[in-house]
């Protein structure tokens, strides 16, 4: 093997909030036609997965500072969501909180705290059968 | 029909203790680093192996489900289950981070499935934290 090894390391996160899916711009009753269910106001439970790509140093075999991804997940994501409304969060202004809007949006909060480059994957898992994810770009 | 590919992926478990240590570093670095890790514990780690290739067009199979469970079974489980890692072989002179753990699952499985076919291995350390390697370097 060239070089040293490259791995990826995905942390579990959690976090309980409040939703609703409403376009602003459409009627209660267009909401309704176009999302279901969902409109109504409701909650999930969150797991929210971060992956980050790294080489595993040489000394101390961290590929990450785990305290410090931790900490920064905290302060950029969960404690800005957990037991809130999503609709009320002022850094989901815009967004309509459907789990890959979510996944996209806590990218952008959470890569600017993180080293370059390291953030591979935001992953947003609603409920046991709706999992979502954002790796940061088109193609 | 043949050549089309799939991936099949075997989860297997195994129950290590482990501590962070460097041992070229006087206790105080050691706990400074690593905090409470430097205590000897351990996890009930998961582990899952993902195998690539074509489907056989006689037996449906990527790979005898069989197969993956004896090699993983010899090369892994029996030798990491109820094991202290910091005394395996493996780990002289690499702590056994989940990092790394990954990476030398990875070393010892390669040889015996085939760099070809091996694509993954998922090392959980808990519920919360896992690690993939998939081989590749920088």
């Amino acid at each position: 093997m060239i070089g040293d090894p490259v791995v990826e390391l995905t942390r579990v996160y959690h976090a309980s909030a409040a939703h609703r899916l409403a376009h602003p711009a459409l009627s209660d009753a267009a909401n309704a036609s176009v999302y279901g269910a969902c409109a109504r106001p409701h909650g999930h439970n969150y797991y929210i997965e971060v992956t980050v790509a790294g080489r595993p140093d040489p000394v101390t075999g961290m590929a990450v500072d785990l305290a410090a991804l931790d900490a920064a997940v905290d302060r950029a994501v969960i404690s800005r969501v957990d037991h809130q409304t999503l609709e009320a969060v002022p850094e989901l202004a815009g967004v309509i909180t459907t789990g890959e809007s979510l996944a996209r949006a806590f990218w952008r909060l959470l890569a600017p705290e993180l080293p370059e480059a390291a953030l591979t994957r935001v992953t947003v898992v609603e409920t046991a059968k709706n999992r979502f994810e954002y790796e940061g770009g088109a193609r | 029909m043949s050549g089309e590919r799939a991936r099949s992926t075997r989860r297997f478990a195994f129950a290590a203790g482990h501590r962070y240590w460097v041992d070229g570093w006087p206790a105080a670095e050691n706990e400074r680093v690593f905090g409470r890790l430097t205590v000897p514990h351990g996890h009930n780690y998961t582990l899952d192996v993902t195998i690539e290739g074509p489907i056989d067009p006689r037996t449906g199979m990527v790979i005898d489900l069989a197969e993956l469970k004896r090699v993983v079974t010899e090369a892994v489980v029996a030798r990491f289950d109820h094991a202290d890692l910091n005394a395996d072989a493996a780990f002289q002179g690499r702590v056994p981070t989940t990092e790394n753990i990954a990476v030398a699952v990875w070393e010892l499985l390669a040889p015996k499935l085939g760099a070809d076919r091996l694509v993954q291995v998922r090392v959980w350390e808990d519920p919360t934290l896992y690690v993939e390697y998939r081989g590749g370097a920088r």
